[in-house]
């Protein structure tokens, strides 16, 4: 169930992207997403490895939260409301 | 008595295709998929949460579920979610449940959560809405339940999201408050109507995880990008 990119679409066409990747999704650990679901959504959405969406899934059972992915403002944007579609607790922000 | 979700095969060679098989009985389908409308609902309108509905039961208990599992403080998202905080968001008054399903997307920057909220969030819910209720019908047909990936993956989410509701019915907040809710269960009376959605949340558990494991087999190792 991936977001549908449409809204973001317009955006990426404009000129003052910035080519490095200052934006960040950070998903939050919850208390109802179970270890599986979250490695799948991980391996499903973002076609990451199963080590890696792993890694990423005990980051946040054991973190509380990890960043799952990187880059301008628009994809982390898309990134979230995918996420959030998956039922996990996503967000994003400007990477400090 | 239900049988858990396992992938087998149908066709052969290049048309062989991964389905995704379970069983469960005309009672537990009719749970299952009720649920998965009734959180539909719930999300539709946003001024009016249709918890107060009469006349089902199962209704009843997801609308007025006052349980408190862990310590009987608020969850993080409780205090995030109050409305100063959620400018512009198109959830901002609503069930604590629904906002655990569209939680504010930048805790940051409070302009960019509301542009977020008012860009995104009706899309998400007719999404999730959609979701639920395709989820809803393929379940609910026969006792041999047979799963395209694409059915499967719905149902795969909508269990998500009507286990995020039930949860937050529950006052899960923590891992530990989920990992001690079989002991609370063992607290309750027999007739208590809590104990009875312990028992749904448990079923919905391990059928979602039945279908995790079976979908995550069918996901590649390696992944599917370059890194």
């Amino acid at each position: 169930m991936t977001a549908s990119p449409a809204l973001d679409e317009i955006v990426e066409a404009d000129e003052d992207v910035v080519p490095d990747l200052p934006w960040v999704t950070i998903v939050w650990n919850d208390p109802v997403n179970l270890m599986t679901y979250v490695t799948f959504v991980f391996q499903s959405y973002f076609g990451y490895s199963r080590a890696k969406a792993e890694k990423l899934m005990m980051d946040v059972h054991v973190e509380g939260r990890a960043v799952v992915s990187h880059g301008s403002r628009e994809e982390m944007e898309r990134d979230a409301e995918a996420l959030q579609g998956y039922g996990l607790w996503a967000t994003f922000q400007k990477d400090d | 008595m239900a049988r858990g979700f396992k992938v087998r095969h149908v066709g052969a060679g290049r048309n062989k295709e991964p389905r995704y098989a379970a069983r469960m009985d005309a009672d537990e389908r009719a749970i299952v998929a009720g649920l998965m409308l009734q959180v539909a609902e719930l999300i539709e309108v946003p001024e009016a949460p249709s918890a107060e509905a009469p006349g089902d039961a199962f209704e009843d208990i997801v609308a007025r579920l006052g349980m408190s599992v862990g310590p009987a403080a608020p969850g993080p998202d409780a205090e995030e979610g109050s409305r100063a905080e959620r400018p512009g968001h198109v959830a901002e008054s609503e069930d604590p449940a629904v906002r655990r399903l569209f939680p504010i997307a930048n805790r940051t920057d409070p302009e960019a959560a509301a542009e977020f909220a008012r860009l995104s969030e009706s899309g998400l819910r007719q999404r999730k809405r959609d979701n639920l209720l395709r989820a809803a019908a393929v379940l609910d047909v026969t006792d041999t339940i047979e799963l395209t990936p694409a059915d499967a993956q719905a149902v795969l989410v909508a269990l998500t999201d009507v286990r995020v509701v039930i949860g937050e019915r529950m006052g899960l907040r923590t891992d530990e408050d989920a990992a001690s809710l079989d002991l609370v269960a063992a607290e309750l009376d027999e007739d208590d109507p809590r104990l009875h959605f312990v028992l749904v949340y448990d079923f919905l558990t391990w059928l979602q995880e039945s279908l995790a494991v079976a979908l995550l087999r069918s996901v590649p190792e390696k992944g599917t990008r370059s890194e």
